[in-house]
């Protein structure tokens, strides 16, 4: 007895530690049963006065995979393309073109797209400092720069995505980096998809633009017009040439001073105002056009032609509204904005933001203060372009351009033109966290809804349950007394493995599930082995004890090899796979471990005692 | 071991049917290692399948495959399609609701995976499969001898194909057998190279104890010895794991089903494999060898050793 006495009570404390390591879990268990049963007030009132209580037991209970209680697994990257094409000043055609070849081998290239951006710089004998850096900086010293940039441009994004989840208010939300590129958000018990991909791909780039002057505008606008249609270039101003209505009509327009053209003529003479028409007539037109939503790319092709670039002035720049309008008859149109190029101010300035409910419109809108800085150059801005317009435009989508009142001198700022306070919301927080440096592309997305989670939870259970009971059942029947025994490790191990889990905050996922019921299998081989062993021992006429010590002792380097194969299978698995497979792995490796203790150590006890006491322990 | 050409007969012609199934009828990778978009929608009543591919058609999605998942009224539809971020599965979203306004379409999980992401998982896969065979190889190699190593080897090897095969060819055979090759079924075929070295292992510890008991046996009795001496251990343990895996089959869900079929006729091809392949072979190159060195030695008159049957 003296000998297992120490064994004993460590098993005995291992059981304990188990038991409070699951504990939680069983009151998380018992109070959302509590709270689910009452409603209203009630509910409301048991929430609140557990509130610690629950919050305790949710922390640390154990954790259930995405396909278990449902939610949203987001895989992001960081464009670092898209990034090294933004940070290139002075793009050229060579550089588009340059750039345009790094694009195709990047998709089937495994280099570094920084690397790659050198190689092919250097094929064309074209100095990397030309777009990159500064001007005597060698190819080298540019490459390093780059590189450096892009890795603090990924970090940073991992933390502003990281502040915005933080934000949104997910319980146990789980952000991680992999590689060098790559970002997993996971986002248990949230559903709303189209809100989240909004949280997490907007790369929040707010910019203030002037709007260019109308008179300015309006010529430039002719002038495209007349290219199209073929006609000099001269400035007849017949005045009446954008003529318009302003808000019906916007595929179909009547744009002459005639007012008779038909419509094949009207785009004939026209072509541009066709497609984009103004209200150049009305008193308060900023210089902006409208489009009907399909003409939106035709628009932009014109816009983007080298013939027509020459002759919109360098420091003139487009932006489409963020939102359609919608004309009477229930087409929706957009507005093209005339702005200046280069922002006069850029989110970077901003404090703090706040969504609200506007009580003068009762729309919603989002309320933005600034730095001291910023403050102060807005003063400037407002104070000098009174009477003009301003562009509030995010993520290069314009959402109002108001007209500037008065200078504005303490920093205060407001973007309106939202659908619903939800929008509202997800621009505040956005702002609130920061600016993207890089975009990022969602390149997997996994989302379960709660009802698929409930389902699995309830299959996997009882799976569990059955295969457990059926080998509960049979190891008492071949092995008789042994058999009890090896239950009770059996069972003592289920409970282990899931102590652990819950210790340490692994995930359990469903084939973690399977995982668990595959440990049981095992654990049972290993039990199987000491007791085939021990009637082998007996028959060859050792005594009881005797046998059981020969059963022990040989199975032990037989059950250490196999099962550390089996690991050795996990270890692989868990490294190689993603996700769910992974929780099979790690369930499966600590149930690996856990078994050899539990069927060895426990069950030996066991016998021991019983044997010790004079109890006549049978093997079958 | 006597009836090793026959055993030796059985598998070839069991690896032949699966390598056939494998590239005749092939298998359906899940969507982890296709990339694309995975939607399962629940509808109030069981919806026309028919009518959800002419959807799908219409909304430029052609090729997609679309079955049904788990009961009459949850429905799987995935396409190959890529486009950015989440668009795929929003118009398919949008296009269920405009045709089926009146079975209340209900999405349970979406799942969308890029290409590059697919190709990734796909070769991660691979990787791994790989991986656990060389390492299980060596192990054994290390172990026990480089020959055993070796036989193990061509167990596993054995196990895995087979599996592989009788999924191919189970694959779609009722509704209730959806077998796609996903992370899932990855993780089957890892779990069965371990399991499968467990019982390879366990007879080969056998084995190496009798060595150093019985110097004098012949390898052949030695190993048939072996193989019987463990032989009630082998059976009751690979029937345990076996009912446990079947329960697995019916009653685990969807998610575990492949995986746990494949399980299942890993553990059956994992046990027969340890007990007849992994020792045969181990026996014939031993053999081999010696008599290839008896031969030479057999001019001096030399008694040959022990001749396989």
């Amino acid at each position: 007895m003296k000998k297992n006495r120490g064994k004993l009570v460590f098993i005995l404390i291992t059981v304990l530690v188990s038991l409070y390591f699951l504990y939680p879990t069983y009151k998380d268990y018992q109070l959302s049963k509590e709270a689910r049963s009452l409603t209203g007030d009630d509910s409301t009132k048991f929430v609140e006065s557990h509130d610690k209580e629950i919050r305790d037991a949710k922390a640390k209970r154990i954790k259930l995979g995405l396909d278990l209680q449902g939610g949203m697994r987001v895989v992001l990257e960081v464009n670092v393309l898209k990034f090294l094409d933004e940070l290139a000043k002075n793009k050229d055609d060579q550089f588009h073109q340059i750039f345009a070849e790094v694009s195709e081998e990047a998709k089937a290239s495994e280099l570094d797209l920084v690397d790659l951006l050198k190689v092919k710089f250097e094929a064309k004998q074209v100095r990397m400092s030309r777009y990159y850096g500064l001007i005597r900086d060698t190819d080298d010293e540019v490459v390093t720069k780059l590189k450096t940039e892009s890795t603090t441009a990924i970090d940073r994004s991992v933390e502003i995505v990281r502040n915005r989840v933080d934000q949104y208010g997910v319980s146990e939300p789980s952000i991680q980096k992999q590689g060098n590129r790559r970002v997993i958000v996971e986002l248990p018990g949230v559903s709303k998809e189209a809100e989240v991909r909004q949280l997490l791909q907007g790369t929040a780039l707010l910019e203030f633009k002037l709007v260019i002057d109308p008179e300015i505008a309006s010529k430039v606008y002719q002038s495209i017009d007349r290219t199209l249609a073929g006609k000099p270039l001269e400035d007849t101003s017949k005045a009446d040439t954008a003529k318009t209505d302003t808000t019906g009509n916007m595929a179909s327009n009547d744009t002459t001073g005639d007012q008779n053209l038909t419509e094949e003529q009207a785009k004939k003479q026209h072509p541009f105002f066709y497609l984009a028409g103004t209200s150049s007539q009305q008193q308060n037109w900023s210089g902006e056009l409208f489009s009907a939503e399909e003409n939106k790319a035709k628009v932009m092709a014109i816009l983007t032609r080298p013939d027509i670039q020459r002759l919109i002035p360098s420091d003139m720049g487009f932006v489409w509204s963020a939102k359609p309008g919608i004309t009477a008859e229930g087409k929706k149109f957009f507005t093209l904005i005339p702005v200046k190029k280069t922002a006069e101010l850029t989110g970077g300035v901003i404090t703090n933001a706040k969504s609200t409910i506007d009580p003068v419109y009762n729309s919603p809108i989002v309320e933005m203060t600034m730095n001291d800085e910023g403050a102060k150059n807005w003063a400037r801005i407002t104070g000098s372009n009174i009477g003009k317009h301003v562009a509030v435009i995010m993520d290069n989508a314009c959402y109002s351009f108001p007209r500037v009142q008065e200078k504005i001198p303490g920093g205060q700022s407001r973007i309106t033109g939202m659908e619903n306070i939800e929008e509202a919301n997800l621009l505040s927080i956005v702002l609130r966290a920061g600016a993207l440096p890089a975009p990022v592309d969602i390149i997997q997305q996994t989302s379960v809804g709660p009802s698929l989670g409930e389902d699995s939870i309830r299959q996997g259970v009882l799976s569990s349950l059955l295969a457990l009971g059926l080998t509960i059942l049979f190891m008492i029947f071949y092995y008789k007394t042994g058999g009890t025994m090896a239950d009770i490790a059996l069972l003592l191990n289920t409970l282990f493995v899931l102590g652990v889990l819950a210790a340490f905050q692994g995930t359990l996922t469903l084939p973690g599930i399977a995982g668990l019921i595959l440990t049981i299998a095992i654990a049972v081989d290993a039990n199987v082995l000491i007791y085939e062993r021990i009637r082998e021992e007996s028959v060859t006429g050792k005594s009881l004890t005797a046998a059981i010590d020969a059963g022990y002792t040989r199975a032990f380097t037989v059950i250490f090899d196999s099962h550390l194969t089996a690991i050795i299978s996990g270890i692989i698995l868990y490294q190689f796979g993603s996700g769910p497979v992974q929780g099979f792995a790690l369930t499966l490796m600590i149930g690996l471990i856990s078994s050899i203790y539990s069927s060895v150590i426990i069950s030996r006890v066991i016998i021991d005692i019983l044997t010790e006491r004079g109890t006549h322990v049978s093997f079958g | 071991m006597g009836k090793r050409k026959t055993w030796y007969l059985v598998s070839a012609a069991v690896i032949s049917l699966s390598i056939l199934a494998t590239f005749t009828k092939g298998f359906h990778y899940g969507i982890d290692f296709l990339g694309g978009t995975e939607l399962i929608v629940e509808f109030s009543a069981p919806p026309d399948i028919g009518k959800i591919r002419t959807m799908m058609d219409q909304a430029g999605y052609s090729r997609s495959e679309i079955k049904q998942y788990g009961t009459a009224s949850r429905v799987l539809i995935r396409t190959e399609h890529q486009e950015e971020g989440t668009v795929v599965g929003d118009k398919i979203k949008a296009s269920l609701n405009q045709t089926f306004p009146d079975l209340h379409p209900t999405v349970l999980s979406t799942q969308k995976i890029g290409p590059k992401v697919g190709a990734e998982l796909r070769r991660n896969a691979l990787l791994a499969v790989l991986t656990s065979l060389i390492a299980m190889g060596l192990y054994v190699a290390f172990r026990f001898e480089f020959i055993y190593g070796l036989g193990a080897l061509v167990a596993l090897f054995h196990d895995v194909i087979v599996a592989l095969g009788f999924v191919c060819l189970f694959d779609g055979m009722t509704s209730f057998m959806n077998f796609e090759v996903d992370q899932n079924m990855i993780a089957a075929f890892l779990t069965i190279v371990g399991l499968s070295m467990n019982d390879t292992v366990v007879i080969l510890d056998r084995i190496r104890e009798n060595r150093k008991i019985y110097r004098s046996m012949g390898l052949a009795e030695l190993i048939n010895k072996s193989l019987n001496e463990t032989l009630s251990r082998t059976i009751i343990t690979s029937g345990t794991v076996l009912l446990i895996t079947v329960i697995l089959f019916l009653f685990g869900g969807e998610v575990n089903r492949g995986f746990a079929f494949a399980l299942t006729i890993g553990i059956i091809t994992g046990t027969y494999s340890s007990i007849y392949i992994a020792s045969a072979i181990a026996l014939d190159y031993i053999n081999r060898k010696q008599s290839k060195k008896s031969a030479n030695v057999a001019s001096a008159g030399k008694p040959r050793y022990e001749t396989v049957q």
